[in-house]
């Protein structure tokens, strides 16, 4: 049973790499909140850093930008959400592969950690303004 | 990140800490490179990293394979509980050099 009280937190962060170390903090903060164990803590911090990095990385290719992003968390009844919003370049889904993970080479893990975290990965189209519009989604025991 | 350099004899130990992400990939590199470059052994010690992200994985691949390279090797040592499970997550534990 869930007698977890419903959260829903979100936060704007700038499009840089130096932001990362914020969106993992708010996101401490909010499962802190969650009686979940430590380790699946961690493990959801790790998928939702990845995912900003990933829009930093390819959403806008690294560029200098005072753009921000959103990150919505949203847990009710177990049903964890994280909503990203962006207004980098279009996704598109039938690109975002992770390598293979046996052809051991730098880069492309991000993505296989988040499907390895994650019970499910969808790319919607952002409403206006945005453009991107991630959602992760995991169902949760506590 | 805060990092410590020692050696001792042609081991190079790199004593790395905080959290490594994207944003200081290439700090990491920059003081870990020029260290294998010079055909050292390296010997990364992560006891006080308490965060890696893929990006910091992939510092420790590129490590790695330039090692193998230039006849030399990078091995991990004291590896934080949070690391491992990355290391582990990737299935890199039989490709690393966990020492």
């Amino acid at each position: 049973m869930n007698s977890q009280a419903a959260i829903s937190e979100q936060r704007n962060f700038v499009v840089k790499s130096s932001s990362l170390k914020d969106v993992r903090s708010f996101s401490r903060e909010v499962f802190e909140k969650v009686n979940i164990d430590q380790d699946l803590k961690d493990e959801l911090v790790l998928a939702i850093a990845e995912a900003a990095q990933n829009i930093v990385k390819h959403a806008y290719q690294g560029e200098d930008t005072e753009d921000k992003m959103e990150i919505k968390i949203s847990l009710d009844k177990g049903d964890l959400e994280i909503g990203f919003y962006d207004k980098g370049r279009p996704v598109d889904q039938n690109n975002v592969r992770h390598r293979k993970i046996d052809d051991v080479k730098p880069g492309g893990l991000g993505t296989f950690f988040i499907q390895q975290i994650m019970d499910a990965v969808v790319f919607k189209e952002g409403e206006k303004p945005w453009i991107n519009h991630l959602v992760l989604t995991k169902k949760i025991n506590y | 990140m805060s990092y410590k350099v020692t050696e001792e004899g042609n081991i190079s130990i790199v004593h790395l800490d905080g959290e490594i992400d994207m944003d200081v990939t290439d700090k990491a590199k920059e003081i870990i490179m020029p260290l294998i470059e010079a055909k050292k052994e390296v010997h990364l010690n992560l006891k006080e990293v308490q965060y890696m992200d893929s990006s910091g994985i992939s510092v420790l691949i590129e490590s790695h394979q330039k090692a193998n390279e230039l006849g030399t090797k990078v091995i991990l040592k004291d590896i934080s509980k949070s690391v491992l499970k990355v290391i582990m997550m990737a299935k890199l534990e039989q490709i690393l050099n966990l020492g």
